[in-house]
Protein backbone atom coordinates (compact mmCIF):
# COMPACT_ATOMS: atom_id res chain seq x y z
CA UNK A 1 0.00 0.00 0.00
CA UNK A 2 0.92 3.50 -0.85
CA UNK A 3 1.90 5.57 2.05
CA UNK A 4 1.24 9.07 2.85
CA UNK A 5 3.60 11.32 4.44
CA UNK A 6 3.54 14.62 6.05
CA UNK A 7 6.79 17.09 4.81
CA UNK A 8 5.55 20.36 5.75
CA UNK A 9 3.45 22.30 8.46
CA UNK A 10 2.44 25.05 10.07
CA UNK A 11 -0.20 27.30 11.96
CA UNK A 12 -1.20 30.92 12.83
CA UNK A 13 -2.96 30.24 16.83
CA UNK A 14 -3.97 32.96 19.45
CA UNK A 15 -0.46 32.40 21.06
CA UNK A 16 0.99 34.07 17.49
CA UNK A 17 2.73 32.75 14.16
CA UNK A 18 4.30 29.17 14.17
CA UNK A 19 3.72 25.66 15.70
CA UNK A 20 6.79 25.86 17.89
CA UNK A 21 4.80 28.71 19.05
CA UNK A 22 1.47 27.08 19.93
CA UNK A 23 3.72 24.41 21.04
CA UNK A 24 5.50 26.40 23.66
CA UNK A 25 2.12 28.64 24.40
CA UNK A 26 0.11 25.07 25.37
CA UNK A 27 3.36 24.00 28.04
CA UNK A 28 3.07 27.49 29.53
CA UNK A 29 -0.26 25.90 30.93
CA UNK A 30 -1.94 29.57 29.61
CA UNK A 31 -4.48 30.01 27.84
CA UNK A 32 -4.68 32.18 24.56
CA UNK A 33 -8.45 33.21 25.16
CA UNK A 34 -8.90 36.71 25.53
CA UNK A 35 -11.66 39.68 25.16
CA UNK A 36 -12.91 39.78 21.79
CA UNK A 37 -12.39 43.56 20.19
CA UNK A 38 -13.52 43.22 17.37
CA UNK A 39 -17.21 43.51 17.68
CA UNK A 40 -19.52 44.28 20.60
CA UNK A 41 -20.02 41.23 22.53
CA UNK A 42 -22.85 42.74 25.38
CA UNK A 43 -25.68 40.65 24.23
CA UNK A 44 -23.92 37.76 23.36
CA UNK A 45 -23.04 34.50 26.05
CA UNK A 46 -19.25 35.64 26.23
CA UNK A 47 -16.92 38.35 25.58
CA UNK A 48 -13.92 36.27 25.11
CA UNK A 49 -12.82 34.32 22.20
CA UNK A 50 -9.11 33.11 20.62
CA UNK A 51 -8.42 35.80 18.31
CA UNK A 52 -4.87 35.93 16.71
CA UNK A 53 -2.88 39.56 17.60
CA UNK A 54 -3.05 41.57 15.02
CA UNK A 55 -5.75 41.12 12.96
CA UNK A 56 -8.41 43.57 12.20
CA UNK A 57 -11.24 43.53 9.93
CA UNK A 58 -10.05 45.28 6.89
CA UNK A 59 -12.00 46.62 3.24
CA UNK A 60 -9.34 44.77 1.22
CA UNK A 61 -8.59 41.43 3.15
CA UNK A 62 -10.20 39.14 4.81
CA UNK A 63 -9.34 37.85 8.66
CA UNK A 64 -8.78 34.42 6.69
CA UNK A 65 -6.31 35.85 4.48
CA UNK A 66 -5.08 38.07 6.46
CA UNK A 67 -4.12 34.71 8.17
CA UNK A 68 -3.00 32.86 5.22
CA UNK A 69 -1.09 34.70 3.19
CA UNK A 70 2.03 35.87 5.76
CA UNK A 71 1.56 31.80 6.48
CA UNK A 72 2.25 30.55 2.99
CA UNK A 73 4.56 33.34 1.94
CA UNK A 74 7.27 32.27 4.70
CA UNK A 75 6.30 28.27 3.93
CA UNK A 76 9.97 26.50 4.73
CA UNK A 77 9.25 24.20 1.85
CA UNK A 78 8.52 25.45 -1.85
CA UNK A 79 4.94 24.00 -3.07
CA UNK A 80 5.56 22.20 -5.99
CA UNK A 81 3.27 23.72 -9.30
CA UNK A 82 1.28 20.40 -9.47
CA UNK A 83 0.11 20.11 -6.02
CA UNK A 84 -4.10 19.33 -5.80
CA UNK A 85 -5.41 21.88 -2.91
CA UNK A 86 -8.17 20.59 -0.35
CA UNK A 87 -9.68 23.85 1.71
CA UNK A 88 -11.27 23.14 4.62
CA UNK A 89 -13.48 25.43 6.56
CA UNK A 90 -16.76 25.57 7.69
CA UNK A 91 -17.25 29.28 7.23
CA UNK A 92 -14.49 31.25 5.31
CA UNK A 93 -14.54 34.48 4.23
CA UNK A 94 -18.06 34.95 6.24
CA UNK A 95 -17.06 38.94 6.86
CA UNK A 96 -18.30 39.05 3.18
CA UNK A 97 -21.84 38.04 4.40
CA UNK A 98 -21.85 40.24 7.40
CA UNK A 99 -20.95 43.29 5.19
CA UNK A 100 -23.23 42.21 2.38
CA UNK A 101 -26.33 42.20 5.07
CA UNK A 102 -25.06 45.62 6.72
CA UNK A 103 -24.53 47.73 3.70
CA UNK A 104 -25.51 45.93 0.95
CA UNK A 105 -22.58 47.22 -0.99
CA UNK A 106 -20.46 43.83 -1.06
CA UNK A 107 -21.30 40.61 -3.74
CA UNK A 108 -22.07 37.73 -1.02
CA UNK A 109 -20.84 35.63 -3.65
CA UNK A 110 -17.08 36.98 -2.36
CA UNK A 111 -17.57 34.84 0.33
CA UNK A 112 -17.75 31.37 -0.86
CA UNK A 113 -15.04 28.51 0.14
CA UNK A 114 -14.57 28.78 -3.52
CA UNK A 115 -13.51 32.21 -3.74
CA UNK A 116 -10.93 31.83 -0.79
CA UNK A 117 -9.71 28.76 -2.86
CA UNK A 118 -9.04 30.49 -6.09
CA UNK A 119 -6.79 33.04 -3.64
CA UNK A 120 -5.08 30.12 -2.57
CA UNK A 121 -4.36 29.17 -5.12
CA UNK A 122 -2.97 32.39 -7.09
CA UNK A 123 -1.01 32.79 -3.71
CA UNK A 124 0.81 29.15 -3.67
CA UNK A 125 0.78 29.08 -7.54
CA UNK A 126 -0.24 25.86 -7.94
CA UNK A 127 -1.65 24.68 -11.45
CA UNK A 128 -5.35 25.51 -10.45
CA UNK A 129 -6.66 22.30 -9.26
CA UNK A 130 -8.24 21.95 -5.88
CA UNK A 131 -11.59 21.66 -3.75
CA UNK A 132 -12.90 22.61 -0.64
CA UNK A 133 -14.41 20.17 1.59
CA UNK A 134 -16.72 21.40 4.70
CA UNK A 135 -18.21 18.71 7.51
CA UNK A 136 -18.60 21.15 10.55
CA UNK A 137 -15.98 20.84 13.01
CA UNK A 138 -14.38 17.94 11.75
CA UNK A 139 -13.56 19.67 8.26
CA UNK A 140 -9.71 19.52 8.33
CA UNK A 141 -9.51 16.25 9.32
CA UNK A 142 -12.00 14.46 7.12
CA UNK A 143 -9.55 16.89 4.84
CA UNK A 144 -6.56 14.77 5.52
CA UNK A 145 -8.30 11.67 5.16
CA UNK A 146 -9.73 12.65 1.71
CA UNK A 147 -5.81 13.74 0.45
CA UNK A 148 -4.58 10.26 2.34
CA UNK A 149 -7.23 8.58 -0.08
CA UNK A 150 -6.42 10.48 -2.76
CA UNK A 151 -2.79 9.58 -2.80
CA UNK A 152 -3.32 6.02 -1.64
CA UNK A 153 -5.29 5.75 -4.58
CA UNK A 154 -2.63 7.07 -6.69
CA UNK A 155 -4.97 10.05 -8.46
CA UNK A 156 -2.60 12.81 -7.16
CA UNK A 157 0.98 12.40 -5.51
CA UNK A 158 0.87 15.69 -3.86
CA UNK A 159 -1.42 17.28 -1.89
CA UNK A 160 -1.81 20.77 0.20
CA UNK A 161 -4.50 20.73 2.93
CA UNK A 162 -5.34 23.98 4.51
CA UNK A 163 -7.65 24.80 7.28
CA UNK A 164 -9.34 28.36 8.29
CA UNK A 165 -11.39 29.90 10.25
CA UNK A 166 -12.06 33.32 11.88
CA UNK A 167 -13.70 34.19 14.93
CA UNK A 168 -16.77 36.74 13.66
CA UNK A 169 -19.85 37.90 15.18
CA UNK A 170 -21.82 35.99 12.73
CA UNK A 171 -20.77 32.32 14.23
CA UNK A 172 -20.48 33.77 18.08
CA UNK A 173 -23.97 35.07 17.72
CA UNK A 174 -24.92 31.74 16.62
CA UNK A 175 -23.21 29.45 19.07
CA UNK A 176 -24.34 31.76 21.92
CA UNK A 177 -28.28 31.17 20.39
CA UNK A 178 -27.61 27.18 20.95
CA UNK A 179 -25.77 28.27 24.37
CA UNK A 180 -22.94 26.27 24.08
CA UNK A 181 -20.00 28.58 24.63
CA UNK A 182 -18.44 28.81 28.08
CA UNK A 183 -19.56 32.40 29.28
CA UNK A 184 -15.58 32.75 30.57
CA UNK A 185 -13.17 30.32 29.04
CA UNK A 186 -13.33 26.78 28.07
CA UNK A 187 -12.31 23.86 30.29
CA UNK A 188 -12.29 20.62 28.76
CA UNK A 189 -12.47 17.48 30.20
CA UNK A 190 -12.93 19.72 33.98
CA UNK A 191 -15.97 18.94 35.95
CA UNK A 192 -17.00 22.46 35.71
CA UNK A 193 -16.72 23.21 32.21
CA UNK A 194 -19.67 25.14 30.31
CA UNK A 195 -19.10 25.31 27.22
CA UNK A 196 -16.58 25.93 23.80
CA UNK A 197 -14.35 29.12 23.22
CA UNK A 198 -14.36 30.36 19.81
CA UNK A 199 -10.82 30.46 18.18
CA UNK A 200 -9.87 31.84 15.09
CA UNK A 201 -7.00 29.81 13.28
CA UNK A 202 -5.31 29.17 9.58
CA UNK A 203 -2.64 25.74 9.14
CA UNK A 204 -1.47 23.94 6.43
CA UNK A 205 0.44 20.32 6.08
CA UNK A 206 1.76 19.49 2.93
CA UNK A 207 1.16 15.64 1.94
CA UNK A 208 2.87 13.30 -0.34
CA UNK A 209 3.23 10.04 -1.16
CA UNK A 210 6.46 8.57 0.84
CA UNK A 211 7.95 7.59 -3.10
CA UNK A 212 7.68 11.24 -4.19
CA UNK A 213 9.07 12.39 -1.19
CA UNK A 214 12.07 10.15 -1.19
CA UNK A 215 12.33 11.27 -4.67
CA UNK A 216 12.80 15.14 -3.54
CA UNK A 217 14.56 14.10 -0.54
CA UNK A 218 12.05 15.59 1.20
CA UNK A 219 12.16 15.33 4.80
CA UNK A 220 9.00 13.25 6.42
CA UNK A 221 7.60 14.40 9.57
CA UNK A 222 5.30 11.49 9.95
CA UNK A 223 2.80 9.20 8.60
CA UNK A 224 -1.33 9.59 8.28
CA UNK A 225 -1.36 5.59 8.54
CA UNK A 226 -5.30 5.00 9.11
CA UNK A 227 -8.71 6.85 9.56
CA UNK A 228 -12.54 6.31 10.26
CA UNK A 229 -15.09 8.31 9.49
CA UNK A 230 -18.61 8.34 11.06
CA UNK A 231 -21.71 9.72 11.50
CA UNK A 232 -23.88 9.49 14.79
CA UNK A 233 -27.28 9.69 12.59
CA UNK A 234 -28.70 11.04 15.55
CA UNK A 235 -28.99 15.20 16.28
CA UNK A 236 -28.00 17.91 14.66
CA UNK A 237 -26.27 19.55 17.06
CA UNK A 238 -25.72 17.31 19.86
CA UNK A 239 -23.38 14.38 19.86
CA UNK A 240 -24.99 10.67 20.64
CA UNK A 241 -24.62 10.59 23.90
CA UNK A 242 -22.97 7.14 24.39
CA UNK A 243 -20.30 8.02 22.23
CA UNK A 244 -20.89 5.09 19.53
CA UNK A 245 -20.33 6.91 16.66
CA UNK A 246 -16.95 7.94 17.72
CA UNK A 247 -16.19 4.40 19.12
CA UNK A 248 -16.77 3.17 15.69
CA UNK A 249 -14.77 6.12 13.72
CA UNK A 250 -11.54 4.84 15.76
CA UNK A 251 -12.61 1.01 15.28
CA UNK A 252 -12.63 1.98 11.18
CA UNK A 253 -9.00 4.07 11.80
CA UNK A 254 -7.28 0.96 13.62
CA UNK A 255 -8.57 -1.11 11.02
CA UNK A 256 -7.41 0.85 8.17
CA UNK A 257 -3.76 1.65 9.95
CA UNK A 258 -3.51 -2.19 10.35
CA UNK A 259 -3.22 -2.01 13.92
CA UNK A 260 -4.56 -3.11 17.19
CA UNK A 261 -5.52 -0.32 19.57
CA UNK A 262 -2.43 -1.21 22.30
CA UNK A 263 -0.17 0.17 19.65
CA UNK A 264 -1.36 3.53 20.26
CA UNK A 265 0.58 5.67 22.70
CA UNK A 266 -1.48 8.71 23.06
CA UNK A 267 -5.25 10.57 21.86
CA UNK A 268 -5.44 14.34 21.01
CA UNK A 269 -8.72 14.52 21.35
CA UNK A 270 -11.64 16.60 20.11
CA UNK A 271 -12.02 18.24 23.37
CA UNK A 272 -14.43 21.07 23.13
CA UNK A 273 -15.56 21.89 27.02
CA UNK A 274 -19.08 21.52 26.08
CA UNK A 275 -20.85 19.21 28.59
CA UNK A 276 -21.83 16.16 25.92
CA UNK A 277 -18.69 16.37 23.55
CA UNK A 278 -16.18 15.82 26.45
CA UNK A 279 -18.26 13.17 28.07
CA UNK A 280 -19.10 11.36 24.99
CA UNK A 281 -15.62 11.08 23.82
CA UNK A 282 -14.66 9.82 27.38
CA UNK A 283 -17.29 7.31 26.96
CA UNK A 284 -15.93 6.39 23.03
CA UNK A 285 -12.09 6.31 24.35
CA UNK A 286 -12.91 4.17 27.80
CA UNK A 287 -14.88 1.81 25.43
CA UNK A 288 -11.94 1.40 22.94
CA UNK A 289 -9.00 1.34 25.19
CA UNK A 290 -10.94 -0.24 28.38
CA UNK A 291 -8.76 -0.41 31.26
CA UNK A 292 -5.71 0.33 29.20
CA UNK A 293 -5.43 4.39 30.16
CA UNK A 294 -3.12 6.21 27.62
CA UNK A 295 -2.22 10.40 27.74
CA UNK A 296 -5.34 12.11 26.45
CA UNK A 297 -5.18 15.70 25.78
CA UNK A 298 -7.12 18.94 24.02
CA UNK A 299 -5.57 21.78 23.06
CA UNK A 300 -8.79 23.70 23.24
CA UNK A 301 -7.88 25.27 26.70
CA UNK A 302 -5.46 27.05 24.87
CA UNK A 303 -6.71 27.78 21.69
CA UNK A 304 -10.02 27.64 21.46
CA UNK A 305 -12.17 25.80 19.19
CA UNK A 306 -11.27 26.78 15.67
CA UNK A 307 -14.00 24.76 13.90
CA UNK A 308 -12.63 24.13 10.24
CA UNK A 309 -8.75 25.06 11.22
CA UNK A 310 -9.54 22.41 14.43
CA UNK A 311 -8.42 19.36 13.20
CA UNK A 312 -5.55 19.85 10.88
CA UNK A 313 -3.98 21.96 13.64
CA UNK A 314 -4.04 19.31 16.07
CA UNK A 315 -2.73 17.00 13.67
CA UNK A 316 0.33 19.17 13.76
CA UNK A 317 0.44 18.93 16.99
CA UNK A 318 0.10 15.21 17.21
CA UNK A 319 2.93 14.78 15.08
CA UNK A 320 5.25 17.14 16.89
CA UNK A 321 3.92 15.25 20.00
CA UNK A 322 4.83 12.03 18.41
CA UNK A 323 8.49 13.59 17.76
CA UNK A 324 8.99 14.57 21.07
CA UNK A 325 7.27 11.53 22.99
CA UNK A 326 5.23 13.76 25.01
CA UNK A 327 1.87 15.32 25.07
CA UNK A 328 1.09 18.99 25.96
CA UNK A 329 -0.89 20.03 28.78
CA UNK A 330 -4.64 20.22 28.79
CA UNK A 331 -4.96 24.13 29.46
CA UNK A 332 -7.64 25.08 32.08
CA UNK A 333 -8.32 21.88 32.94
CA UNK A 334 -8.62 22.63 37.51
CA UNK A 335 -11.04 19.96 38.74
CA UNK A 336 -10.70 16.94 36.21
CA UNK A 337 -14.26 15.44 35.03
CA UNK A 338 -14.66 11.76 36.53
CA UNK A 339 -15.06 9.73 33.56
CA UNK A 340 -11.38 11.79 32.62
CA UNK A 341 -9.60 10.94 35.42
CA UNK A 342 -6.40 8.60 34.80
CA UNK A 343 -6.59 9.55 31.16
CA UNK A 344 -6.78 13.95 31.12
CA UNK A 345 -3.94 15.77 33.25
CA UNK A 346 -2.96 19.45 33.25
CA UNK A 347 0.17 18.66 33.07
CA UNK A 348 2.60 16.96 30.08
CA UNK A 349 2.37 13.05 29.73
CA UNK A 350 5.17 11.34 27.99
CA UNK A 351 4.74 7.89 26.06
CA UNK A 352 6.85 5.34 24.14
CA UNK A 353 4.76 4.67 21.26
CA UNK A 354 5.20 5.51 17.44
CA UNK A 355 1.45 5.86 17.12
CA UNK A 356 -1.17 8.22 18.17
CA UNK A 357 -4.72 9.01 17.33
CA UNK A 358 -6.18 12.18 16.77
CA UNK A 359 -10.15 13.14 17.27
CA UNK A 360 -12.73 15.30 15.94
CA UNK A 361 -16.38 15.71 15.79
CA UNK A 362 -19.26 18.27 14.96
CA UNK A 363 -22.31 19.16 13.93
CA UNK A 364 -24.64 16.50 12.21
CA UNK A 365 -22.97 14.01 14.19
CA UNK A 366 -19.77 13.64 12.22
CA UNK A 367 -16.53 11.80 14.00
CA UNK A 368 -13.64 11.52 12.42
CA UNK A 369 -10.41 9.83 13.63
CA UNK A 370 -7.17 9.38 12.00
CA UNK A 371 -4.11 7.25 13.27
CA UNK A 372 -0.92 9.38 12.80
CA UNK A 373 2.97 7.50 12.88
CA UNK A 374 6.40 8.95 12.98
CA UNK B 1 -16.87 -3.16 -9.18
CA UNK B 2 -18.68 -0.36 -7.60
CA UNK B 3 -22.16 0.48 -9.45
CA UNK B 4 -25.02 2.50 -8.95
CA UNK B 5 -28.15 0.98 -7.72
CA UNK B 6 -30.11 3.88 -7.42
CA UNK B 7 -30.79 7.49 -8.28
CA UNK B 8 -33.48 9.88 -7.32
CA UNK B 9 -33.95 13.41 -8.83
CA UNK B 10 -36.25 16.28 -7.98
CA UNK B 11 -37.02 19.45 -9.61
CA UNK B 12 -39.71 22.40 -9.16
CA UNK B 13 -42.23 20.66 -11.21
CA UNK B 14 -41.29 16.57 -11.13
CA UNK B 15 -39.35 13.80 -9.32
CA UNK B 16 -38.74 10.40 -10.34
CA UNK B 17 -36.26 7.24 -10.25
CA UNK B 18 -34.12 6.49 -13.28
CA UNK B 19 -33.74 2.73 -12.81
CA UNK B 20 -37.51 2.05 -12.01
CA UNK B 21 -37.80 4.31 -15.22
CA UNK B 22 -40.23 6.01 -13.24
CA UNK B 23 -41.19 9.70 -13.04
CA UNK B 24 -44.06 12.32 -11.81
CA UNK B 25 -45.55 15.51 -12.15
CA UNK B 26 -45.43 17.75 -8.61
CA UNK B 27 -47.73 20.70 -7.49
CA UNK B 28 -44.04 22.93 -5.84
CA UNK B 29 -42.08 21.39 -3.14
CA UNK B 30 -44.33 23.04 -0.72
CA UNK B 31 -46.65 20.10 -1.10
CA UNK B 32 -44.28 17.24 -1.95
CA UNK B 33 -43.53 16.29 2.13
CA UNK B 34 -47.25 15.19 2.28
CA UNK B 35 -47.12 13.91 -1.17
CA UNK B 36 -44.37 11.56 -0.64
CA UNK B 37 -46.04 10.47 2.67
CA UNK B 38 -48.82 9.33 0.99
CA UNK B 39 -47.17 7.13 -1.49
CA UNK B 40 -44.64 5.93 0.83
CA UNK B 41 -41.26 7.49 -0.41
CA UNK B 42 -40.70 8.83 3.23
CA UNK B 43 -41.48 5.75 5.20
CA UNK B 44 -42.33 7.70 7.84
CA UNK B 45 -42.69 11.44 8.96
CA UNK B 46 -39.26 13.54 8.86
CA UNK B 47 -39.26 15.26 11.87
CA UNK B 48 -38.54 19.27 12.08
CA UNK B 49 -39.28 19.22 8.55
CA UNK B 50 -41.04 22.42 8.73
CA UNK B 51 -37.83 24.54 9.93
CA UNK B 52 -35.43 22.73 7.26
CA UNK B 53 -34.03 25.00 4.67
CA UNK B 54 -34.57 24.58 1.11
CA UNK B 55 -31.51 22.70 0.48
CA UNK B 56 -31.99 20.19 3.41
CA UNK B 57 -35.69 19.79 1.92
CA UNK B 58 -34.50 18.66 -1.76
CA UNK B 59 -31.69 16.88 0.05
CA UNK B 60 -34.34 14.57 1.33
CA UNK B 61 -36.59 14.50 -1.40
CA UNK B 62 -33.83 13.28 -3.95
CA UNK B 63 -31.68 10.96 -1.36
CA UNK B 64 -35.74 9.15 -0.22
CA UNK B 65 -36.06 8.85 -4.30
CA UNK B 66 -32.75 7.08 -4.30
CA UNK B 67 -32.79 4.57 -1.83
CA UNK B 68 -36.65 3.84 -2.79
CA UNK B 69 -34.73 3.28 -6.44
CA UNK B 70 -31.96 1.09 -4.68
CA UNK B 71 -34.51 -1.13 -3.55
CA UNK B 72 -33.14 -0.07 0.08
CA UNK B 73 -36.14 0.46 2.85
CA UNK B 74 -35.66 2.09 6.22
CA UNK B 75 -37.26 2.71 9.33
CA UNK B 76 -37.06 5.10 12.41
CA UNK B 77 -36.21 1.58 14.12
CA UNK B 78 -32.37 2.43 13.53
CA UNK B 79 -32.60 5.21 16.29
CA UNK B 80 -32.42 1.87 18.62
CA UNK B 81 -31.09 -0.46 16.17
CA UNK B 82 -29.13 -0.62 13.44
CA UNK B 83 -27.98 2.42 11.20
CA UNK B 84 -27.19 1.85 7.96
CA UNK B 85 -23.36 1.38 7.34
CA UNK B 86 -24.14 4.01 3.95
CA UNK B 87 -22.08 7.48 4.36
CA UNK B 88 -23.61 10.86 2.28
CA UNK B 89 -21.16 12.88 0.53
CA UNK B 90 -22.81 15.83 -1.20
CA UNK B 91 -21.85 18.81 -3.49
CA UNK B 92 -23.28 22.06 -4.59
CA UNK B 93 -23.17 25.63 -6.48
CA UNK B 94 -23.72 27.81 -3.58
CA UNK B 95 -23.09 25.96 -0.35
CA UNK B 96 -25.32 27.80 2.16
CA UNK B 97 -24.86 31.08 1.11
CA UNK B 98 -28.68 31.57 1.13
CA UNK B 99 -29.28 30.04 4.72
CA UNK B 100 -25.96 32.47 5.64
CA UNK B 101 -28.22 35.24 4.64
CA UNK B 102 -31.35 34.52 5.67
CA UNK B 103 -29.87 34.23 9.44
CA UNK B 104 -27.18 37.15 9.73
CA UNK B 105 -30.27 38.91 8.19
CA UNK B 106 -33.07 37.70 11.08
CA UNK B 107 -30.15 38.60 13.90
CA UNK B 108 -29.56 42.11 12.45
CA UNK B 109 -32.75 42.64 12.19
CA UNK B 110 -33.46 41.70 15.81
CA UNK B 111 -31.49 44.28 16.63
CA UNK B 112 -28.27 41.74 17.43
CA UNK B 113 -29.70 40.88 20.67
CA UNK B 114 -30.34 37.32 19.69
CA UNK B 115 -29.58 34.82 16.91
CA UNK B 116 -31.88 32.32 16.19
CA UNK B 117 -30.47 28.71 16.71
CA UNK B 118 -32.64 27.08 14.07
CA UNK B 119 -31.63 29.55 11.10
CA UNK B 120 -27.73 29.00 12.39
CA UNK B 121 -27.31 25.59 12.17
CA UNK B 122 -27.81 25.57 8.51
CA UNK B 123 -25.04 28.02 7.79
CA UNK B 124 -22.83 24.86 7.37
CA UNK B 125 -23.33 23.23 3.93
CA UNK B 126 -22.93 19.98 5.57
CA UNK B 127 -26.16 20.65 7.50
CA UNK B 128 -28.72 19.37 4.86
CA UNK B 129 -26.75 16.46 4.57
CA UNK B 130 -26.91 16.12 8.17
CA UNK B 131 -30.59 16.31 8.10
CA UNK B 132 -30.91 13.06 5.23
CA UNK B 133 -28.27 10.84 7.46
CA UNK B 134 -30.28 11.88 10.47
CA UNK B 135 -33.95 10.73 9.09
CA UNK B 136 -32.45 7.62 7.27
CA UNK B 137 -30.28 6.69 9.53
CA UNK B 138 -26.58 6.49 7.59
CA UNK B 139 -24.05 6.29 9.92
CA UNK B 140 -20.35 6.63 7.41
CA UNK B 141 -18.72 9.13 6.09
CA UNK B 142 -20.23 12.66 5.80
CA UNK B 143 -19.02 15.77 4.38
CA UNK B 144 -19.74 18.42 1.74
CA UNK B 145 -17.50 19.10 -0.87
CA UNK B 146 -17.15 21.85 -4.09
CA UNK B 147 -15.03 21.35 -6.86
CA UNK B 148 -13.35 23.72 -9.47
CA UNK B 149 -14.39 21.37 -12.09
CA UNK B 150 -16.54 18.10 -13.14
CA UNK B 151 -18.12 18.51 -10.35
CA UNK B 152 -20.42 14.90 -10.57
CA UNK B 153 -17.67 12.97 -11.55
CA UNK B 154 -15.17 14.79 -8.85
CA UNK B 155 -18.40 13.66 -6.42
CA UNK B 156 -19.19 10.57 -7.62
CA UNK B 157 -15.31 9.20 -7.29
CA UNK B 158 -14.68 10.46 -4.12
CA UNK B 159 -18.33 7.93 -3.62
CA UNK B 160 -16.77 5.09 -5.03
CA UNK B 161 -12.98 5.38 -3.54
CA UNK B 162 -15.00 5.58 0.17
CA UNK B 163 -16.42 2.02 -0.64
CA UNK B 164 -13.05 0.66 -2.17
CA UNK B 165 -11.26 1.96 0.99
CA UNK B 166 -14.31 0.24 3.36
CA UNK B 167 -15.13 3.37 5.10
CA UNK B 168 -18.35 2.03 4.28
CA UNK B 169 -20.62 -0.58 2.21
CA UNK B 170 -22.73 2.01 0.11
CA UNK B 171 -22.35 5.36 -0.53
CA UNK B 172 -24.83 8.26 -1.16
CA UNK B 173 -23.58 11.04 -3.65
CA UNK B 174 -25.84 13.87 -3.65
CA UNK B 175 -26.06 17.13 -5.92
CA UNK B 176 -28.84 19.31 -3.81
CA UNK B 177 -29.98 23.14 -5.34
CA UNK B 178 -32.97 25.07 -4.54
CA UNK B 179 -34.37 24.76 -7.91
CA UNK B 180 -33.35 20.74 -8.59
CA UNK B 181 -31.78 17.60 -6.74
CA UNK B 182 -30.41 14.50 -7.75
CA UNK B 183 -28.82 11.28 -5.56
CA UNK B 184 -26.86 8.87 -6.49
CA UNK B 185 -26.53 5.42 -4.76
CA UNK B 186 -23.46 3.63 -4.64
CA UNK B 187 -22.83 -0.15 -3.78
CA UNK B 188 -20.28 -2.88 -4.47
CA UNK B 189 -21.30 -5.16 -6.77
CA UNK B 190 -20.60 -8.14 -4.94
CA UNK B 191 -22.89 -7.43 -2.16
CA UNK B 192 -25.33 -6.99 -4.18
CA UNK B 193 -26.97 -10.21 -5.74
CA UNK B 194 -29.61 -9.54 -8.46
CA UNK B 195 -30.05 -5.92 -8.36
CA UNK B 196 -30.61 -3.90 -11.19
CA UNK B 197 -27.21 -1.62 -11.78
CA UNK B 198 -26.03 0.71 -13.64
CA UNK B 199 -22.35 1.09 -14.62
CA UNK B 200 -20.32 4.28 -12.45
CA UNK B 201 -18.55 4.96 -16.38
CA UNK B 202 -21.83 5.33 -17.86
CA UNK B 203 -23.50 6.82 -15.25
CA UNK B 204 -20.62 9.79 -14.95
CA UNK B 205 -20.47 10.06 -18.49
CA UNK B 206 -24.53 11.02 -18.93
CA UNK B 207 -24.28 12.85 -15.31
CA UNK B 208 -21.72 15.49 -16.88
CA UNK B 209 -24.39 17.25 -18.84
CA UNK B 210 -24.52 20.97 -18.87
CA UNK B 211 -28.55 21.27 -17.58
CA UNK B 212 -30.31 19.11 -15.05
CA UNK B 213 -32.96 18.33 -18.13
CA UNK B 214 -30.39 17.15 -20.46
CA UNK B 215 -28.77 15.31 -17.13
CA UNK B 216 -32.38 13.28 -16.48
CA UNK B 217 -33.07 12.65 -20.12
CA UNK B 218 -29.24 10.94 -20.62
CA UNK B 219 -29.38 9.49 -17.57
CA UNK B 220 -33.59 7.96 -18.02
CA UNK B 221 -31.73 6.48 -21.50
CA UNK B 222 -28.52 4.48 -20.02
CA UNK B 223 -29.60 0.37 -20.09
Amino acid sequence: MIKVVSVAADMVTSYGWGTDVCWEGLFSGKTAIRPIERFPTHNLQTGNAATVPGLTMKPDESLVMQMLRPLLDKSSIEIPYDTFIILATTNGDIEFVQRFVLDEENNPEKSLPDCLLDKIMLLTGTFGKGMVVSSACASSSIAVSRAASLIRNKVYDCILVIGCDCVSEFVTAGFSSLMALDPDVAKPFDKNRQGLSLGEAAGYMLLMSEERAAKGNTAVMGEVAGWGLTNDANHITGPSRDGSGLYQAIYTALKSAGIAENKIGSISAHGTGTVYNDSMEMKAIRSVFAENTLPVYSVKGGIGHTLGAAGLLEIIISFKSLDKKITPPTVNLFDIDEEAEGWVFPYPQTFESSYTLSTNSGFGGVNSALILKI
Amino acid sequence: MIVVTGIGWVNHKEYGCIIEKDKKSHEGFNSLHSCFKNESIFLYPVKNFGRFDMISRTTCFCAALALKDAGISYSNDHKHAHKRDMGIMGTNEEGCLESNINYYKDYIDSGRILARGNLFVYTLPSTPLAEAAIHFGLSGPLLHMSFKENKLSSLLGFAKRSIIEKEATAMLAVNAEESDAISFVLENKDDISNKRSLTLENVIFAAEKSSFDEMISALSDLK
